[in-house]
């Protein structure tokens, strides 16, 4: 029932790595923590118990379940529950037997599965982020799930977990320099077993400063590189400030975690203001008080149960926004881009350079007093969907400045002399002031009343910028080398005012950039244009393994 | 003023005419069926069934004049380093894939696809968004431009 081996193991001969790659067999399988079911058990037993207590409020036949507890066949109720339990502990359990993890020199793989096995190879160059996330539950055990993303759509990334925090923390430092092209070298597969992760390496040009290991709240990673605690800077691994491209290949021991300098912090007092300013906030409000005065006119007390889902549904969203986003902390390291963030599940994100598709300035009504900004990205293999609102996320609010700093986290160039002007007036800017923007004309104010002066794009060596939106302002970020697709579309009344709106597409997620109602002179030009930038800014395209030299591998 | 659906160095390839019979073919068994039954009905029960059989028979004939129409706007160019497709005679659209971009190609052929002689090439990237579909050609044509993207795809691979 398994799936054949060598699908994707072979790379042909000469593609980087020290050796040729070894077979599945040769590779060192290891298990995930073996508390792993204790903590995926829960879930049942929680599923159980919701179930369970809705069916208590909805009421039974007879009494329901409150009946139930407080007669004498109470105790029913709890066999059930220990049914269910053992049953939901007992699967995972065979879960984690089933489930195997390895790490080839260019590959990651992962068995698992019970009756239908799955074995999945993810090749480490086409890497698009690693996440360590920590659920509720697995935080009191101190283990951690590892996710690394791949872009092949929904589901097409690796989970590995549940692991030893400090594990899940080499595991990432070894992902993120094999899949930066560092040269690792493996030691036996017995060291491995005492010592997971053991693959040496050493990021070039940084000196070992880990991070604090698995205290995800901590002070540690907020510390300064000298003198942090954790793991001790190996003896064979100087600092080595100029051997940038020469990593160490050698007797190191330890996986050494890229350093991370912190960059901002989003103050929790910010991030309350801010949804509370934010638009489901408004909406929440503005529903809210239509129920109260519909109440009051009808004087059916009614209205309120009926309307009480929607707005358990506008609470929850705003409750887990915040509960997400709490503690957001933002970093950057030679592996990219570092988040940190959540409550009740904290999650660690790692963008590797280059992998932003597409990035979004959004300003909501609200906070245009403040100038506050939210910023969002566009990953490949963080898809769509609900995960769009806790992954893509990279900066919940900030200042101008401070989405800009993020902004130029991701694209540190933009190919302009004044970066800061044409940004400026992408966020704010309209027709009526004297930008680089192409506009659009003045005769589709009919096709939109409220914003027909924002909509325009501008063109910089490295990237495309187009803003919109006078409400809610947005502007997109497109690097050139990143442009999937170009569209183009125009309907009758576009057609009759000789506009046309133009489109990039981006891969799935937040960011959808469009300039609407273009002169169709200035789509038709930009449309030619930009195929043209896209293809050349490919060609000149920093490599797919970040650390490495352009060149090395010609096939990339 | 000219279209910037017309880039001046392109020149078009028109999808088969027999598209228009792929595509009319359902339209008419999903509209002609209520058509009949409300044609039946009005003639035997009451007049008022004819607003039953008129509406669909409204969207039949509109659908049989529009039809040629979409299918002669359907083009497609093969230009060095993209393929530009375009569709639409009241709402136009016009996408360019660019080769290196392309992650894969899918040709497909329903039944009545496969009588008439006809195939649908869908060209997929990274993005979710990029509708880029050609309908209605020829089986050689289709294995010829499904191979052709893909050699060109290769030439100019590129991550994402």
């Amino acid at each position: 029932m398994s799936t054949p081996e060598h699908d994707l193991e072979q790379n042909g001969p000469g593609s980087g790595g020290q050796r040729a790659q070894p077979a599945a067999d040769e590779l060192d399988w290891r298990r995930v923590h073996p508390v792993t079911p204790l903590v995926r058990g829960w879930a049942v037993v929680g599923a159980a118990i919701v179930i369970l207590g809705q069916q208590s409020l909805d009421g039974g036949p007879r009494g329901g379940l409150v009946e139930l507890i407080t007669s004498e066949y109470w105790w029913t109720l709890l066999a059930a529950l220990a049914a269910i339990a053992l049953v939901g502990w007992g699967y995972s359990v065979l879960a984690w037997r089933m489930t195997t993890y390895a790490i080839g020199e260019e590959t990651v793989h992962l068995r698992r599965g019970i009756l239908f096995r799955q074995q999945r190879h993810a090749r480490l160059d086409r890497l698009q982020s690693v996440d360590i996330r920590q659920p509720l539950v697995a935080r009191f055990f101190g283990l951690c799930e590892l996710t690394l993303e791949t872009a092949g759509g929904t589901d097409s990334g690796i989970a590995i977990g549940f692991l030893k925090g400090s594990d899940a923390d080499e595991l990432r430092a070894e992902l993120l320099a094999r899949a930066a092209g560092l040269k690792v070298a493996k030691t036996g597969p017995a060291d491995a077993r005492t010592q997971p992760a053991s693959g040496t390496l050493t990021p070039p040009a940084v000196a070992p400063a880990p991070e604090g290991g698995p205290q995800f709240a901590g002070p540690h990673d907020v510390a300064p590189p000298t003198g942090a605690p954790g793991v001790p800077a190996p003896p064979g691994v100087p600092g080595a400030p100029d051997g940038a491209g020469v990593p160490a290949v050698g007797h190191v021991p330890v996986a050494v975690e890229a350093p991370q300098m912190p960059v901002l912090t989003v103050p929790l007092g910010r991030l309350i203001a801010s949804v509370v300013r934010s638009g489901a906030m408004i909406t929440l409000v503005l529903w809210a008080l239509a129920v109260v005065v519909v109440m009051i006119v009808t004087g059916e007390f009614a209205v309120m149960t009926a309307s009480l889902p929607a707005v358990l549904g506008a609470g929850g969203y705003l409750f887990g926004r915040l509960t997400g986003e709490f503690d957001f902390r933002v970093a950057i390291s030679p592996d990219g881009v570092r988040l940190r963030h959540g409550m009740l599940e904290t999650r660690s994100q790692t963008i590797p350079p280059g992998r932003v598709q597409a990035v979004r300035l959004v300003q909501s009504v609200l906070w245009r007093g403040r100038d506050w900004w939210r910023v969002q990205v566009n990953v490949a293999g963080y898809g769509g969907g609900e995960s769009d609102d806790k992954n893509s996320v990279l900066l919940p609010v900030g200042t101008r400045e401070e989405a800009l700093t993020v902004l130029s986290l991701v694209l540190p160039d933009l190919g302009v002399d004044e970066p800061r002007r044409v940004l400026d007036a992408g966020l704010d800017g309209d027709s009526r002031t004297a930008s680089a923007y192409v506009t659009a004309p003045r005769r589709t104010r009919i096709l939109d009343p409220v914003a027909w002066r924002r909509n325009g794009f501008t063109v910089t060596g490295r990237a495309l910028l187009l803003r919109r939106g006078r409400m809610v302002k947005i502007l997109d970020v497109v690097p050139h080398e990143r442009t999937q697709s170009l569209g183009l579309s125009q309907g009758p009344w576009q057609r009759r005012l000789g506009v046309a709106s133009f489109q990039v597409h981006s891969t799935e997620g937040p960011v959808g950039p469009v300039a609407s109602h273009l002169d169709t002179a200035d789509a038709a030009r930009l449309m030619a244009e930009q195929a043209t930038r896209a293809r050349t800014a490919r060609a000149a395209a920093g490599p797919e393994r970040w650390m490495e030299n352009q060149g090395d591998r010609p096939g990339e | 003023m000219t279209s910037p659906f017309e880039p001046h160095d392109v020149t078009w390839n028109r999808v088969s005419p027999r598209l228009v019979t792929a595509m009319l073919v359902p339209a008419a068994i999903s509209l002609g069926i209520p058509v009949v039954v409300g044609v039946v009905l009005a003639v035997t029960i009451s007049p008022w069934f004819w607003f039953l059989a008129g509406v669909p028979a409204v969207f039949l004939l509109w659908s049989i004049l529009l039809v040629p129409r979409q299918v002669r706007a359907i083009g497609y160019a093969e230009r060095d380093d993209d393929l530009l497709i375009r569709k639409g005679v009241l709402f136009k659209a016009m996408v360019v894939v660019p080769y290196g971009r392309m992650q894969y190609v899918d040709v497909e052929a329903g039944p009545l696809d496969r009588k008439l002689g006809l195939a649908k090439v869908q060209l997929h990237t990274a993005s979710v968004g990029t509708d880029a579909q050609i309908p209605g050609l020829p089986p050689d044509e289709a294995a010829r431009l499904r191979d052709r993207l893909a050699s060109r795809g290769e030439a100019r691979l590129a991550g994402l």
